[in-house]
């Protein structure tokens, strides 16, 4: 047995076919970093002993010079 | 980080797993702590420690499964996946009491959150600080876009419906997403949470369905999902003109 929605497999209904204009927006895989910071997360390897809010504290004032003001966590419950 | 920030609490609906070692305080035979362990899967009642940021009072959690990993003297290494807000060091707590043998955790390590592993790219803080050195002083920005992953990742496990390029301004808005602005979609029930996607596969939005995926194909008008928390800022793609 597994997490809930692990392994899911979703099927793609597609409605119609239509196409994105390249003259916006930008592929996931192809953003930059000013892009990436405004859509990225990272998996941080926690050092133990401290918080998990601790070391959102802690990232957030290594990403401070590229304007990231916000960070957010999903913590660990020790 | 910023925006993206109102996609991490998704990563809460998808469970936890961990490994933690126990130490048990008297002599056991294995087998029957073992069976005594595995009663905990399935749902159960804890009291938050006293040192927690939540209300102290007992609320139900799911033990998903639990995998005795080894045993060796009085410690107890094992693998268990939880609903997110189990306490894990209560846990071990519980079944120290349960079985009468008294118990406490030693150590523990997270290994999943909501089907991301250990090996989808961690980094450590010491990784991170580095890599915005080499971005900010050197101007390479390949350990950076190493370290910083797309959002999409994160909450890739939920349903998404994918959005005609003309909608996406108007959700950035907070607008809802009506039937004539899906292009695609994963099926969905009435009010789960659904991935609102651009077709170039960007999130924009986080949202509820009002409706239930299957009558969507019969249908030319009505509101699909209702958006809950708008990642993409506005200005990205154009404003939608009515006369256009």
């Amino acid at each position: 047995m597994g997490l809930p929605y692990e392994d899911i497999k979703r099927e793609v209904i597609t409605l119609r076919d239509e196409a994105t204009s390249e003259d916006y927006g930008a592929y996931p895989d192809r953003r930059d970093i000013k892009q990436k910071l405004d859509f990225g997360f990272i998996l941080l390897d926690k050092p133990s002993g401290i918080r998990s809010k601790t070391s959102a504290f802690i990232a957030k004032r290594i990403l401070s010079p590229l304007n990231v003001s916000k960070i957010g966590y999903s913590g660990t419950l020790v | 980080m910023n925006r993206a920030n109102k996609a991490i609490a998704l990563l809460l609906l998808g469970g936890k797993e961990y490994v933690a070692l126990m130490h048990v305080h008297k002599d056991f035979d294995p087998e029957e702590l073992k069976k005594q362990m595995l009663e905990f899967v399935g749902k159960i009642n804890q009291l938050p420690p006293v040192r927690s940021n939540v209300k102290r009072q007992y609320r139900e959690r799911t033990v998903y499964y639990l995998d005795i990993l080894e045993v060796e003297n009085k410690d107890v290494l094992f693998k268990v996946g939880v609903e997110s807000g189990t306490y894990i060091r209560k846990l071990i707590h519980d079944m120290g009491e349960k079985t009468g043998l008294g118990a406490h955790m030693v150590e523990l390590r997270r290994t999943k959150v909501a089907g991301l592993t250990e090996d989808d790219g961690l980094s450590t803080l010491q990784g991170l600080e580095d890599a915005v050195y080499f971005y900010e002083k050197e101007g390479n920005d390949k350990p950076l876009s190493r370290v910083i992953q797309n959002i999409e990742k994160a909450v890739d496990f939920l349903p998404k419906v994918w959005i005609s390029d003309f909608a996406v301004d108007t959700v950035c808005k907070g607008a809802p997403i009506a039937v004539p602005g899906v292009v695609k979609f994963n099926p969905f029930k009435p009010d789960e949470w659904v991935l609102i996607y651009t077709l170039k596969g960007e999130i924009v939005a986080i949202g509820k369905a009002a409706i239930d995926s299957s009558s969507l194909k019969g249908i030319e008008k009505g509101i699909v999902i209702r958006t809950d928390s708008v990642i993409m800022r506005p200005g990205i793609y154009p404003e939608y003109h009515k006369t256009q």
